[in-house]
């Protein structure tokens, strides 16, 4: 029995540092954002394979690409857009484009991530830009367990990988021992099949909540979490959809390029099904508590309710 | 010791060579930031880097990265000529399914140690390499160019920041001044002058050489690899297109194609490497 990780922040730290116990080549760099990390342990517990670089974050994505091109495996992580929008074109051109295996931490994703720090420190599009990057393996898990265990489970993985966490304050929803499903998706309610709920990250519990409003109200939910958003598990999802015909997407994220517009692309290539997508429409999130932004920007459980509900019945009007 | 120069010069004359060949062949880029930098790419691979062509993955090699990326042709002709592959490839800069992209892939091209080509990086990477090597307990050195217009990158300069902060002594970069940029010379454009305080600043080991005297180039760096305890910056006076008479002082060359006149005329002033 593994212990309870106590939101994303910590299941990072724990996981690494299990890493490192075993593996020689793990190394831990910081832009000036090893406390953001509760990086501390790790630094002191291995000294020489921590690296502080600063406040320069395309300096930090370089610098990896150098210790990853002599054999290293450098995990990097700060704020999801200060890697992912400043540091961009140093993901691509230097580190996802020559294959390196580079892993970044990006924290503050979503609203819920980003909460009371307003807009310069909330990131709801780095999901979708690292999307539109070949070669990248992005992961979302939905609490400190899982990404404890998403850090594990990506050890060995090609390439770079982005994993997406939030500021510590995520609820738990999975077990320690329950392991991540890399490159897969995983059914986590099965009600019947007037419509399948998907989610990633840090809305997952609203959605399994809903899906049980759902169920009182006779409307019978699937709860898919696609917690591998690159590669998509695009079978599977066409699987899900094949008799239920029926989506709604929930993220924390903008619905541009993210997970909506993932199985959007799979209901158009794939599996004709009705679709509404739940995140931010297109505009910027603001400061205040974590849930209530969550509320305030569409995805509240009566929001995702309402809209599955809305949704069963524009299907059965086909 | 005259003798030995004198061979690293005929060295360098072959890599001139081929980079007008490729430019020529290939009906595109970078010829004259090229030839400014061929001396030192010369004097790196066949003098001062620790390299084994034969096993190009060889753990303990020295690394080199050419930051300003466009220079690629002379690059791409050191390390055939080195023999990491045949030189008979170098024709094939920049078609369709060639080893040779237009700016520096590592994973495609034998005893390419890095990629490179958008600017301001190899600072960077190159710091990550050292730091490698001194985790993994190696004694490898690592060997950057810039350009100087490529200075205006901000990320250099965060580069710059962090190594002198590292103390990393294992890294010397090599700043190729030939003093144009893309769009003019780089006072007119971007003014990275003074060049070496600014590196001193950071704490950087500096030393202003001419970058087209194989000699000077050779004891700047032995001169570097004696300091520890902080990265080392020669800044290379050059000249844009150094070789080639009708290319000097003219910056269209930063990227043009030779007409079948200018090829022959610039193989004649080079001359022969027999």
């Amino acid at each position: 029995m593994n212990a309870i990780q106590e939101g994303t922040r910590i299941g990072f730290r724990n996981g690494l540092m299990e890493l490192a116990e075993k593996r020689g080549d793990v190394v831990l760099v910081s832009t000036d954002s090893l406390l953001a990390l509760r990086g501390e342990p790790f630094a002191q517990k291995f000294p020489h394979r921590f690296i502080e670089l600063g406040i320069a974050e395309q300096n930090g994505v370089a610098v990896c690409a150098g210790l990853a091109s002599a054999g290293l495996t450098p995990y990097i992580g700060t704020y999801a857009g200060f890697l992912t929008m400043r540091a961009c074109e140093q993901m691509r051109t230097y580190i996802a484009y020559p294959r390196l295996k580079v892993r970044f931490i990006g924290c503050n994703g979503g609203l819920l991530g980003g909460n009371r720090e307003g807009v310069s420190h909330q990131f709801i599009e780095d999901v979708g830009l690292l999307r539109t990057i070949p070669g990248f393996t992005i992961l979302c898990p939905a609490d400190g367990n899982q990404t404890r265990q998403a850090i594990l489970a990506s050890a060995d993985t090609d390439g770079p990988v982005y994993i997406r966490i939030g500021s510590g304050r995520e609820e738990n929803v999975f077990s320690p021992d329950d392991p991540f499903p890399l490159g897969k998706i995983r059914i986590l309610q099965d009600y019947g099949d007037d419509i399948v709920l998907f989610t990633y990250g840090f809305t997952l519990g609203r959605v399994l909540e809903a899906a049980e409003e759902l169920k009182a109200k006779g409307v019978k939910a699937k709860v898919v979490e696609a917690a591998t958003i690159k590669p998509l598990d695009a079978e599977g999802i066409a699987g899900v959809l094949a008799k239920t015909k029926c989506a709604l997407t929930v993220e924390d994220h903008t619905v541009t390029g993210g997970l909506g517009s993932a199985v959007a692309e799979v209901i158009a290539e794939k599996a004709p099904a009705v679709l509404a997508r739940l995140g931010l429409q297109d505009t910027y999130g603001e400061s205040g508590f974590p849930d209530e932004l969550l509320d305030a920007y569409g995805m509240s459980v009566n929001t995702i309710t309402r809209t599955a509900e809305e949704l069963v019945s524009k299907k059965r009007q086909l | 010791m005259t003798d030995y120069i004198a061979g690293l010069e005929k060295q360098a004359r072959q890599i001139r060579r081929d980079v007008v060949e490729m430019v020529y062949r290939a009906k595109d880029g970078h010829p004259s930031p090229s030839l400014s930098c061929a001396d030192i790419v010369t004097a790196l691979y066949f003098h001062i880097m620790r390299t084994d062509p034969k096993n190009p993955a060889w753990e303990d090699r020295d690394r080199f990265i050419l930051s300003k990326g466009h220079a690629c042709p002379a690059l791409y002709s050191a390390l055939a000529r080195t023999g990491y592959f045949d030189p008979a490839e170098l024709v094939t800069l920049r078609f369709l399914h060639s080893n040779l992209q237009g700016h520096p892939y590592a994973p495609k091209t034998p005893g390419l140690d890095s990629s490179s080509g958008s600017l301001g990086h190899g600072v960077s990477i190159g710091l990550g390499m050292a730091l490698a090597a001194r985790i993994q307990k190696k004694d490898w050195r690592v060997y950057v160019i810039t350009g100087d217009g490529e200075l205006g990158e901000g990320l250099i300069w965060e580069g710059a920041m962090a190594a002198g902060h590292q103390r990393a002594g294992r890294l010397t970069v090599f700043v190729d001044n030939n003093n144009y940029q893309s769009c003019g010379t780089v006072d007119q454009v971007s003014g990275p002058y003074p060049i070496a305080e600014k590196w001193a600043a950071f704490g950087w080991h500096c030393q202003e050489i001419d970058g087209h005297d194989m000699g000077q180039i050779i004891r700047a760096e032995e001169e570097a690899r004696k300091v520890t305890g902080k990265p080392s910056v020669i800044i290379a006076k050059t000249i844009k297109g150094r070789g080639v008479s009708f290319m000097i002082g003219d910056n269209s060359w930063h990227k043009r194609v030779y007409t079948d006149a200018e090829y022959a005329q610039a193989m004649i002033e080079l001359g022969d490497t027999a």
